[in-house]
C-alpha cells in the first residue's frame, strides 16, 4: 500500500468506524435478532432429538414423553424453561399454561410417562404441542416476520392469517405510513411560502424572523407536545376562544383526535423543512426569476418552470427528513392522539418494554426500516431530486 | 429500533472499552416520584448509615430493555432495582434477576405471595375509579354505574391497553371478583368484556402515564376515571376533593430485585433484607402513604388508622391482577385490545 493511499484510508476511518458502529452492525443485529429461535432447543434438547426422528402424524413415540420429562427436570436448575414456553406461547395461546401444569405433575408422577403425564396433563395427549416443540427446534424461524405482517405458522407448519380480531400490523403499518405522508405534504405547503418569504426579507429581518422558525426547533419535542395538550384540551384556550366569539356552542373535541396529531407533529417538524429549503432559496437569490419575467414569462410561468424546480432539492431534502422522522413518532401520537392513531412505534415499544419479546422488536424495526427504504425509492422516480439530499 | 441500536452500541463499547471495574456505590433502582423521595431518606440512606455501604439510586421507567442489555453484555450498574411483578417472573426466567438469597433474607416477615423465587415484596400498588365530587356530588361507585352513561353522563378516562381494562369490564357486566380470570381465559369471557367495552366506546378517553388522569379530571377534561390510587389520595391531601372508590380497586405488588450479575450481590441481599424490615419501613410510612409487603407493618393498626390509603389493607374489597394470567394471555389480549381500538 502506497502511502498516499495510506493516508486517505486513515483519513477516511473515523468515518468507517462510525458507519460500521451506526449503521451496519446495529441492522446486522436486528435482522439476526428477527430470526433466532434458540429457546425450544435450549431448553428441550434431548425432546428435539426425539421429535426429530418423528414424522409429526398421529402421536410422538413413548421415548418423546420420558424425554420430556427429563428435560424439564434438567430446566429446575437452568432457566431456560420460561423463556421456551413464552416463545411457544407466542406461536399458540395456552402452550405456556400446558407447560406450566407438566412441570407441576413431573413432581409426583412415576415412570413410565407415557402412561401417568396423558392423565395429569390431557392436553399433552393430543398431537399440537408435540408438533409446535418439534416445527420450533429449528435455530431459526421466519415466525416473527411473519407475524408482523399478520401471518402465523399453523401447528403442521403451514402459513395462515391471523385471526382476524387480532390481526393489527399491516394496519398500522398503513397507518404509520400514511400519517407521515399527510405530515410531510403539510409541512411542504406550509414551509413554501413561509420559507420564501424571509429569504426575501432583509438580512436583519431574515435573521429575526428565522429566530421564530429556530426557539421552537430548540425546545424539546416533549415540551412543545404537552403545550399542544394544553391548548387542545375541552377547556382548554382554543376551545374557551371559540364559544366566547360564538362560534361554537359547546367544546369541541380536539385533543386525542387524529387532528390532534397532524397539528402537534407538524408543528414539531416545521423546522426541519423550513431550513434547507430557506438555504435553497437564499442561495438562489431571484435573478433567474428576472430572467424570466424579462423573456415575458407571466409570473405563474416563472414560478412552475424556473424557480419550483430550481428550490426542488430542498423540498426533497426537507420532505425526506420530515417524512422519515414522522415515521419513527412515539411521543406525540401517544400524547395527544387516541388509540386509533398510534403508530407502529408504539408497538415496538409494547414488546420492548412489557412482553420482552425481542424476536418482535427487530422483526417489526426491520419491516419498518425496509417499508420506508422502499417508499423513498418509490418516491425518487416522481420526485426529481428526491434522495439526492443535496441542499443546493 | 432505536433500542436495538443502544444495545448494539452498549455491546460494542463493552467490546472496545478496557475491562476495568471501577468501584462504584450499591446503587437502588426505582419508578421515582414522591415515593422514592422517601424510600431515599429511610430506607437507602437508613442503610447507608446501618452498614457505612455507600448507596446511590437511580430511576427508570420500567423499561426492560435497558437491564437485559446489562446483563448480556456483563456491564451490570444497577444491584437492586423496583419491578412489577410480570416482568419479575419473566426477568427471573430469562435469568436477569438473581435468585433471593433467603439465608440472608427473611422470607417469614412478609404478606402471602410477596415472596419470589428472585424477588421480596417491595410496596403494593393499586387503581381504583375516581371522580371529582365538587362537580359530581353523587357519581358512580361501582364499575356498573362507570359503564352506565345514561344515569351518569359524561367522559371516561381508562388505562390504555387490555390490563385492567378487561377486568373492570367483566366486573361491570356482573362477574364476582373470584371468577373474573376464569372467564377471561375463556374466548367467549373476553367476547364479553369487548362487548361491554363497545358500550362506553365513544364516552372513552385513554391515558398512558399515571399523571394524566388526575390532569384530565382536575381540568374537567374528563368526568369519571380510573387512577392509581396513591397519586388521587395526594391529589386530596393538596386540596383535591375526590371520591375514590375501593370497591373499584385492582391491585398489586412491586418487588425488590437484584441483578444478576451484580459485582456487589452479598451486599444487595443485605440491603434488601434492611429495606424490607419494619423499622425503617414505620419511618417511611410516616412520612408517605407506602403500602409495605412486610406483614408485621401492613397490619399496625396505628399505621393503618395514619394512612387509610394502604392499598393491601384494601385487599378484601379489591381484585388481585393475576401475574401469571398475563404473562400467558398479555400478547393476544393486547393484539385485540388494538385491533379493537382501531375500528
Amino acid at each position: 500500500m502506497s502511502k498516499k493511499s495510506r493516508i486517505s484510508w486513515l483519513l477516511i476511518a473515523p468515518l468507517l468506524a462510525l458507519v460500521v458502529a451506526g449503521f451496519i452492525l446495529p441492522i446486522g443485529y436486528t435482522m439476526v435478532k428477527a430470526v433466532k429461535n434458540p429457546e425450544v432447543t435450549a431448553a428441550l434438547p434431548r425432546t428435539v432429538m426425539v421429535l426429530d426422528a418423528w414424522d409429526g402424524q398421529g402421536m410422538p413415540p413413548d421415548s418423546a414423553w420420558d424425554a420430556l420429562a427429563d428435560d424439564i427436570e434438567e430446566s429446575r436448575r437452568g432457566r431456560e424453561f420460561g423463556a421456551m414456553t413464552r416463545r411457544l406461547n407466542f406461536e399458540m395461546n395456552g402452550a405456556r399454561s400446558v407447560l406450566m401444569q407438566t412441570r407441576r405433575a413431573l413432581g409426583s408422577l412415576e415412570p413410565p410417562y407415557a402412561q401417568s403425564l396423558p392423565v395429569a396433563v390431557p392436553e399433552l395427549a393430543t398431537p399440537e404441542i408435540w408438533q409446535l416443540i418439534k416445527n420450533n427446534s429449528n435455530p431459526f424461524t421466519a415466525s416473527f416476520l411473519l407475524r408482523a405482517v399478520d401471518l402465523q405458522f399453523t401447528p403442521d407448519g403451514r402459513i395462515e392469517a391471523v385471526p382476524p380480531g387480532t390481526a393489527i400490523f399491516l394496519d398500522l403499518f398503513k397507518r404509520t405510513f400514511w400519517i407521515s405522508i399527510w405530515v410531510t405534504v403539510i409541512c411542504v405547503v406550509l414551509a413554501y411560502p413561509t420559507a420564501y418569504y424571509i429569504s426575501s426579507l432583509s438580512n436583519r429581518a431574515a435573521s429575526y424572523a428565522m429566530l421564530l422558525v429556530l426557539v421552537p426547533f430548540w425546545t424539546s419535542i416533549l415540551v412543545r407536545t404537552t403545550a399542544w395538550f394544553i391548548l387542545l384540551q375541552r377547556e382548554g384556550p382554543i376551545n374557551a376562544g371559540l364559544q366566547a366569539a360564538q362560534i361554537t356552542s359547546e367544546p369541541l373535541q380536539l385533543i386525542f383526535t387524529r387532528f390532534a396529531v397532524y397539528v402537534a407533529m407538524v408543528h414539531v417538524l416545521l423546522p426541519f423543512q423550513i431550513l434547507p429549503l430557506y438555504s435553497v432559496m437564499k442561495r438562489q437569490g431571484t435573478s433567474m426569476l428576472r430572467a424570466a419575467a424579462s423573456l415575458g414569462a407571466p409570473p405563474w410561468r416563472q414560478f412552475l418552470l424556473v424557480y419550483l424546480p430550481l428550490t426542488m432539492p430542498g423540498v426533497a431534502a426537507g420532505a425526506v427528513i420530515v417524512f422519515m422522522l414522522s415515521v419513527g413518532f412515539y411521543v406525540t401520537p401517544a400524547l395527544v392522539g387516541g388509540l386509533q392513531d398510534q403508530m407502529i412505534s408504539y408497538y415496538i415499544a409494547f414488546f420492548t418494554n412489557q412482553s420482552i419479546n425481542f424476536g418482535m422488536v427487530a422483526a417489526l424495526s426491520l419491516l419498518l426500516l425496509v417499508f420506508t427504504g422502499a417508499l423513498i425509492l418509490i418516491a425518487r422516480r416522481f420526485v426529481p431530486g428526491l434522495g439526492s439530499l443535496k441542499a443546493g | 429500533m432505536k433500542k436495538t441500536l443502544t444495545l448494539a452500541a452498549a455491546a460494542l463499547m463493552a467490546l472496545t472499552l478496557p475491562n476495568v471495574s471501577v468501584a462504584r456505590d450499591l446503587t437502588i433502582v426505582g419508578f421515582g416520584g414522591g415515593y422514592q423521595d422517601s424510600a431515599r431518606e429511610h430506607l437507602f440512606e437508613g442503610y447507608e448509615a446501618a452498614s457505612g455501604t455507600a448507596v446511590s439510586d437511580d430511576v427508570y421507567n420500567g423499561e426492560m430493555a435497558k437491564l437485559y442489555g446489562m446483563v448480556e453484555t456483563g456491564n451490570v450498574t444497577y444491584d437492586i432495582i423496583m419491578v412489577e411483578a410480570p416482568e419479575l417472573v419473566r426477568g427471573c426466567e430469562d435469568g436477569i434477576f438473581a435468585p433471593i438469597d433467603y439465608e440472608v433474607v427473611d422470607g417469614s416477615k412478609f404478606i402471602e405471595g410477596a415472596t419470589h423465587e428472585c424477588g421480596v415484596g417491595g410496596t403494593g400498588w393499586g387503581a381504583a375509579m375516581f371522580f371529582d365530587k365538587a362537580k359530581h356530588p353523587n357519581g358512580p361507585t361501582t364499575y356498573a354505574e362507570f359503564w352506565d352513561v345514561e344515569a351518569f353522563p359524561g367522559v371516561r378516562a381508562l388505562r390504555t391497553g387490555p390490563k385492567m381494562t378487561l377486568e373492570a369490564a367483566l366486573m361491570a357486566d356482573g362477574v364476582a371478583k373470584a371468577d373474573v380470570y376464569d372467564v377471561l381465559a375463556t374466548d367467549e369471557g373476553v367476547e364479553r368484556a369487548f362487548a361491554k367495552l363497545d358500550e362506553i366506546k365513544d364516552h372513552l378517553v385513554w391515558w398512558k402515564s399515571g399523571a394524566q388522569p388526575l390532569q384530565l379530571v382536575g381540568s374537567g377534561e374528563v368526568d369519571y376515571a380510573f387512577a392509581y390510587t396513591g397519586r388521587i389520595i395526594r391529589a386530596n391531601g393538596e386540596g383535591a376533593d375526590y371520591q375514590l372508590n375501593w370497591s373499584t380497586l385492582l391491585y398489586s405488588i412491586d418487588y425488590w430485585a437484584v441483578v444478576s450479575g451484580s459485582p456487589m450481590m452479598d451486599e444487595a441481599m443485605k440491603m434488601v433484607e434492611w429495606i424490607t424490615s419494619p423499622e425503617p419501613l414505620r419511618a417511611q410510612a410516616a412520612v408517605w402513604p407506602i403500602s409495605p409487603a412486610n406483614a408485621e407493618v401492613n397490619a399496625d393498626p396505628a399505621l393503618q388508622a395514619a394512612n387509610p390509603g394502604m392499598v393491601l389493607n384494601h385487599s378484601d374489597e379489591g381484585l388481585f391482577i393475576s401475574t401469571e394470567f398475563w404473562i400467558a394471555h398479555g400478547d393476544e389480549l393486547q393484539a385485540k385490545f388494538t385491533s379493537w381500538a382501531a375500528q
